[in-house]
């Protein structure tokens, strides 16, 4: 009980010295109270709020405001002398309260953010002295909050996940890609230093925001000007480095994953990442398969050509895409790069075989959308029909198609038959079975629809199933004394 | 109301009105009849407007006119009307007394409007015989009306009187008789007779009255002298009974069927009980095969004949020898039944050496040993042996002897208890007969197992209410063993079956829910040292939840689904932990209850979606992990043992156990599906135990709730595993990809150092590597060919026939449209009518109008005319007036 009660007080009690300051200027001794106590360590949250609302209301109230006059040195007087103090003591608070960007708990760390925020808004629209416009972001402040949150010691991304919400105000986004190149490394920075500023870079935007908001200044009258040719220079500038660094594995996925989704559209010279999509394809796992991803768009966008891309995409089917997150999008990517009907027909032959193989193992959800991929294989390959109906009468014994043999090419699939598709209308899950069925029946005319099905999961197979609704409610005949010798479980368990 | 009345009246004298006009203009003037030429004759058509009389039909268009539109037009801008209403003034068919009458009858309704309708003596007196009501009220004991009429004397003159004062005298007769009385007399005489009689009637009346009152009170005295009188003579009579009249009653109190459900013999009840079962499993077959083989099914023969309405006749097999049962319910024959090609042979000489087994164990408790297919006779003994016992251990159960006397009926319905039954066809249906000691072992179990039923029915109370809540139900149970918990719900449900009472089986639905609870409350909370006694109770609850299922199906079904949907939900949250223990009981209870070898079933089809989900998702982290994951590969392997559907799954699971138990290099790599991890080789046995001897190879439950692996489990659960893996390989051998499935088995299996497994579990896993081998190098495969179409026949047999035709071309149409279009068509008809009247009241108006202009022009015509002659007179006489003045002058 009094442990809670304990922080209440005290949050009240700084409140309450705050207050004091704020009404009589003169009495130091509130303020270096709050300081010491936030010195100490004890209480940062409500430490930092009762900072915050000191210092925003000093600078609203203009009371830090040194009028600068050109080559003349300031007079001491004591008003001067207490801002200058006042001054010294506002620039010490914010290095601390950045400081605080280290403190273990995430929500002081979050606190924290917000009241550096919170006064470079203040500072912003009130400036200190009169060197500079009426209305500007301070650089230098903004600048230091990038710097911690750009540590290289820990992993910031809530954090940086917080600092989305300001990037919404086109000021900051825009002083934030001005500020970047200067604090992007030309040599190796360290891992976690390149994962937060990934993951920042991955939160930026090129564009300005649809509502003009800002940060610093009231929405009226922008003194900034979002410069989108600025930007896109500025993310060049940055990826020219980042590019050159060492990455691990875990940071090349997150590097390919923003190259991919923001920045490959904005690149100047993207062939030039072709050496580096080259290298991640040989990474095994899903890093290869978003530089496959990325070499697609290179393809398709900038001519590139890439002789050995269908033995690099065969080579992904594998068992185990099947329990990755990337799995749909090896489908989407695999339905693109055959979506050609000029491919040899032997090379489809073996992506159908080699798909329907691994049908064979695959989970219901997928078995589903490999039987329409092949279906839709077969559909634009006509000659692939004789995997379904081929009148030879010879019986082999065992199947033409090598499963083990690494060029689609030469697997000798065309040879095969889509015996497993047959297998597979035996699958326990009726859905899946009715699905296998179409080969039974003359194909029709339009493409099964994959996309519809990529993001099925197990769970939405088992809420259609609930839903489909039968009157007849059929229950055993068989008493469970009779059904006793023939259950299975009672033959392996002891019940 | 009058004038409602008066209206109708009126109407229904106008239609009266017009039927006469009709008859009378049945004659038609051949001048009036304009016959509609015809363009194109069809034969055999019925033309409705062929003739038409215009200037008739015009004629009563005006007539009609004149009677509402003209009526109208009259009133119109007016506000007021004057309107004749007194009763018949319109009606020139009545007579002048007719309007009397009619009046008359008016004013005494009006008295009985609504206001008056419950005042009755307010102004009228109402009689009853002639007597006034108050006058009849006097009489405080009225009797009714038949037993006055009933009486010789009714208080009226008789007929001789009435003759002779009446209608008599007259002079012929008055001079015949002597000492004639003069009327005064006779009148006198008749009323002093009449009154007499009176009071004689009334003397009987009350003599009979008291009578019937005395005997009354006497009656009841005499009541409790009968009753015991009644319960005595039933021992009486029975000493001095003779053969005779035992016999008598003996045949009139025989039990007989009717005739519309004559006994059957047990050869018949053995057949239907059979015909029952196989046509289950038609059905069953159907069901599984799902939608695939429907155009195989279609006979392949096609008469010219065939009307293709689905009829055809099955090929009738030669079946001449009937199979029959003997009493102890075996076979007369051996019985070769073919089931999905297997073929299965049930020997009688086993039979028979059970039963007599099972005759030696149980010769005390006999009725257990009673089978369905015994005559009816014997279980109607049975039956009432056992309810003698009953009455005579709890005389004061009305419900159960209710009960009793309900099975007594109805003998051929299956008896209830589900431990009592063993029907001799079922046994056709086993598939895999267990080997001999097996089966042994499971007789002496179940012999065990109804010794203990028999101390449980013994010792327990035999009516059970129903629990209303939840609660109750824990706290019958609650401390009582096993078998007692399963005697308790059978005795429930028997009590309380859905037969006796209204709502029984709403309460007993609510039943089978609570029992769900139960077993999941049972599970979830079960440890390792709970969760055998807790498999006792599920076990000894099972037929009684069978049993529950059956008699509500709707609610298991619902409730059984409910349970899933929920823990499924519960699973969903968190993907990787394997649900409680209680969901594989579920499962097991869903295998037992529901086809599970249906193509789609609306419970199992679920329960299969939420097993592969645990087997892909579930990582087996440690002893109690990997056994649940063994547990629902079990529970895949019974789902499917009919079906020999594929599950990957559960497959691959069972490799993955394999991969488990290969003793990793280091250097290379096996790969293997997730949740299993290619390092993890957890299940490998270290020292060599080849020369353990094995007892118990199966799994347990308790090991679903240990963490640690220990060699003992190791070698069970991959015996255990390559067990079901070769019952798997087994049911799916027919499947064109059954080598790539069980590729990577045989591969695994090949890298197991088997000879540190003991000799039995060596050699299931050589057999099976063997029999994988086998079908490597046996394997024929035949490419896929698309079945030919069928050439679609020429349909020629039968010309097409429409039931009515007519010369319009019907748009084929759906439904909807076709009745949208009809109204379409409709209104557009009606609207032309309606234009078409429209016009003519306009012309007929018109006419009026210009007939009335003519009419008030001639008037003021004539008035102008006449004041015109009026004013010439006048000045004739004026200046004849001027002229004689001048003259005078």
């Amino acid at each position: 009980m009094s442990h809670q009660e304990r922080p209440l007080k005290i949050s009240k009690q700084l409140r309450q010295r705050a207050n004091e300051f704020l009404s009589c200027k003169k009495n130091r001794r509130c303020l270096e109270d709050i300081l010491h106590h936030f010195g100490s360590g004890a209480d940062q949250h409500s430490c930092l709020l009762a900072l915050e609302s000191v210092f925003t209301s000093l600078i609203k109230e203009k009371d830090m405001y040194i009028e600068v006059v050109a080559l003349k040195p300031l007079e001491r007087t004591p008003e001067n002398l207490h801002k200058r103090w006042l001054r010294q003591l506002y620039d010490d608070t914010y290095n601390k309260i950045l400081h605080c960007f280290e403190n273990p708990s995430p929500k002081i760390q979050a606190q924290a953010l917000t009241t550096a925020m919170n006064i470079i808004a203040a500072e912003g629209k009130h400036p200190l002295d009169n060197t500079i416009l009426n209305k500007y972001v301070p650089l230098t402040k903004l600048k230091a909050v990038l710097n911690k949150m750009l540590s290289s010691s820990q992993n910031n991304t809530h954090l940086i996940n917080k600092f989305t919400e300001y990037l919404l105000y086109n000021d900051i986004l825009f002083y934030t890609w001005t500020l970047l190149p200067s604090l992007t490394p030309k040599y190796n920075p360290c891992e976690v230093y390149i994962s937060n500023f990934l993951t920042l870079l991955g939160k930026l935007d090129i564009y300005q925001n649809g509502e003009m908001k800002l940060l610093c200044g009231d929405d009226n009258n922008p003194f900034v000007t979002f410069d989108e040719n600025k930007t896109k220079k500025y993310l060049n500038k940055v990826w020219h480095c980042v590019m050159h660094w060492e990455h691990t594995h875990q940071n090349q996925q997150a590097m390919l994953l923003v190259l991919l989704e923001k920045v490959m559209s904005h690149l100047e010279k993207p062939l030039l990442l072709t050496d580096f999509l080259m290298d991640s394809l040989d990474v095994p796992g899903p890093i290869s398969l978003l530089a496959l991803q990325g070499i697609l768009i290179l393809i398709q966008g900038h001519n590139l050509d890439y002789p050995g891309i269908f033995e690099k995409l065969y080579s992904m089917f594998e068992p185990e895409i099947f329990h990755t997150k990337y799995k749909s999008r090896l489908f989407f990517l695999a339905d693109t790069f055959l979506s050609s009907t000029h491919l040899p027909e032997n090379l489809v032959a073996a992506f159908a075989k080699r798909l329907a193989r691994l049908a064979l193992i695959a989970p219901s959800e997928d078995v589903i959308i490999i039987c329409n991929f092949i279906g839709n294989l077969i559909l634009r390959h006509p000659g692939l029909k004789c995997l379904l109906n081929n009148p030879d009468t010879a019986t082999y014994t065992s199947d033409p198609y090598i499963m083990e043999e690494r060029d689609p090419v030469k697997s000798n699939a065309i040879n095969s038959s889509l015996w497993e598709i047959r297998t597979l209308q035996q699958h326990v899950q009726p859905s899946v079975a009715i699905a296998a069925q179409f080969i039974n029946s003359p194909l029709p005319s339009v493409e099964w629809d994959v996309s519809r099905l990529i993001s099925k999961t197990g769970d939405d197979i088992f809420d259609r199933e609930l839903k489909k609704f039968s009157k007849l409610i059929l229950l055993h005949f068989e008493k469970p004394q009779d059904a006793e010798k023939h259950e299975r479980v009672i033959q392996y368990w002891h019940l | 109301m009058a004038k409602v009345k008066n209206k109708k009246r009126s109407s229904s004298d106008k239609v009266h009105a017009k039927k006469e006009k009709l008859n009378t203009k049945k004659s038609l003037n051949p001048f009036e009849v304009h016959i509609n030429k015809e363009k194109i004759r069809v034969v055999g058509q019925k033309r409705k407007n062929d003739r038409g009389l215009p200037g008739v039909s015009r004629g009563k268009a005006i007539e009609k006119r004149k009677r509402t539109l003209l009526q109208e037009y009259k009133i119109q801008n007016k506000s007021n009307q004057f309107m004749d209403k007194r009763i018949g003034e319109r009606n020139g068919k009545l007579s002048e007394d007719d309007k009397v009458m009619a009046r008359f009858t008016a004013v005494r309704i009006k008295a009985h409007n609504k206001k008056s309708i419950y005042n009755l003596a307010d102004d009228e007196v109402l009689t009853h015989k002639g007597q006034t009501l108050s006058e009849i009220e006097k009489f405080d004991d009225p009797r009714s009306d038949d037993e006055d009429s009933f009486e010789g004397n009714s208080g009226k003159l008789d007929k001789d009187f009435v003759e002779e004062a009446h209608f008599g005298g007259g002079v012929l007769r008055n001079t015949g008789r002597e000492g004639a009385t003069s009327h005064k007399d006779l009148i006198n005489q008749l009323i002093a007779e009449s009154k007499k009689r009176k009071a004689e009637k009334q003397q009987i009346k009350e003599e009979t009255l008291e009578l019937t009152e005395k005997l009354d009170t006497e009656w009841k005295d005499l009541i409790p002298l009968v009753n015991t009188n009644k319960s005595n003579d039933e021992e009486m009579p029975k000493q001095k009974m003779d053969d005779y009249d035992k016999i008598m009653r003996e045949l009139r109190f025989e039990a007989r069927g009717t005739v519309s459900d004559r006994l059957k013999t047990e050869d018949e009840i053995a057949k239907e009980e059979k015909e029952k079962l196989e046509q289950l499993e038609k059905e069953r077959l159907e069901r599984m095969k799902g939608i695939f083989t429907d155009e195989n099914s279609k006979p392949t023969h096609r008469s010219a004949d065939d009307l293709d309405d689905g009829i055809f006749y099955e090929e009738i097999t030669d079946d001449n020898c009937m199979l029959s049962y003997n009493k102890e319910g075996e076979a007369n024959m051996q019985i070769d039944a073919q089931l999905n090609g297997k073929e299965i042979k049930i020997d009688n000489e086993k039979d028979d050496k059970e039963d007599e087994d099972e005759n030696g164990n149980e010769s005390s408790s006999d009725e257990d040993m009673e089978t369905e297919s015994e005559d009816s006779f014997a279980d109607l003994k049975e039956e009432s042996s056992e309810s003698e016992e009953e009455v005579d251990g709890d005389a004061q159960d009305p419900e159960k002897v209710i009960e009793i006397n309900d099975e007594l009926t109805d003998p051929k319905e299956p008896s209830n208890d589900g431990s009592e039954n063993k029907t001799p066809t079922t046994t056709e249906r086993q598939q895999n007969i267990p080997p001999r000691d097996l089966q042994d072992k499971i007789k002496q179990d179940l012999l065990k197992r109804k010794e203990l039923m028999e101390q449980a029915r013994n010792e327990l109370p035999f009516t059970f209410s129903l629990p209303d809540t939840y609660e109750s139900l824990l706290k019958l149970l609650e401390n009582q063993p096993s078998h007692h918990q399963g005697i308790i719900i059978e005795r429930m449900i028997k009590c309380n079956h859905a037969s006796l009472a209204e709502g029984n089986k709403e309460n007993l639905g609510l039943l089978f829910a609570y029992l769900l609870q139960y077993i999941n409350d049972l599970f979830s909370e079960a440890t390792k040292d709970t969760i055998k006694s807790s498999c006792d109770i599920l076990k000894s609850l099972l037929p009684q939840i069978f049993e529950l299922a059956h008699l509500h199906k709707e609610n298991a079904h619902n409730s059984v689904l409910e349970v899933i949907k929920e823990k499924y939900e519960d699973y969903r949250k968190k993907k990787k932990l394997h649900p409680g223990a209680e969901l594989l009981m579920f499962f097991r209870l869903i295998s037992l209850l529901f086809t599970t070898s249906d193509l789609r079933h609306q419970v199992v089809t679920p329960s299969f979606v939420f097993m592969e989900q645990i087997l892909l998702k579930c990582p087996p982290r440690d002893r109690g992990k990997l056994s649940y994951g063994f547990f629902i590969t079990t529970l895949v392997l019974q789902y499917t043992s009919l079906s020999k559907r594929y599950s990957p799954a559960a497959i691959c699971y069972l490799s993955g156990i394999l991969h488990m138990a290969i003793p990793k290099s280091g250097v290379k790599l096996i790969k293997v599906l997730p949740p299993f991890k290619s390092t993890s080789s957890d299940l490998v046995l270290i020292g060599n135990h080849s020369l353990d001897l094995c007892k118990d190879l199966k799994m347990d439950t308790t090991d679903l709730f240990s963490t640690c692996y220990d060699d003992e489990f190791k070698i069970r659960i991959f015996h255990n595993a390559v067990k079901a893996l070769s019952e798997f390989n087994e049911n799916l051998e027919t499947l064109p990809s059954c080598v790539e499935i069980f590729e990577p088995v045989l591969k695994y299996l090949e890298m197991i150092p088997l000879q540190n497994y003991p000799v039995i579990v060596q050699t299931v896993a050589q057999d099976l590597i063997l029999r994988l081998q086998k079908q490597k190098e046996n394997r024929q495969l035949r490419k896929i060919v698309r079945e030919a179409e069928k050439p679609k026949a020429l349909r020629l047999y039968e010309p097409k026939i429409i039931e009515i035709y007519d010369t319009k071309r019907h748009k084929m149409q759906s439904k909807e449209k076709a009745e949208q279009s009809k109204l379409l068509h409709k209104l557009r008809q009606e609207k032309k009518g309606a234009l078409r009247e429209i016009r003519r009241d306009k012309e007929f108006l018109g006419r009026v109008k210009i007939h009335r202009r003519i009419r008030s022009d001639k008037e003021r015509r004539n008035k102008v005319n006449r004041i015109f002659a009026e004013a010439a007179m006048q000045q004739h006489e004026l200046s004849a007036m001027d002229r004689k003045k001048k003259r005078k002058k």
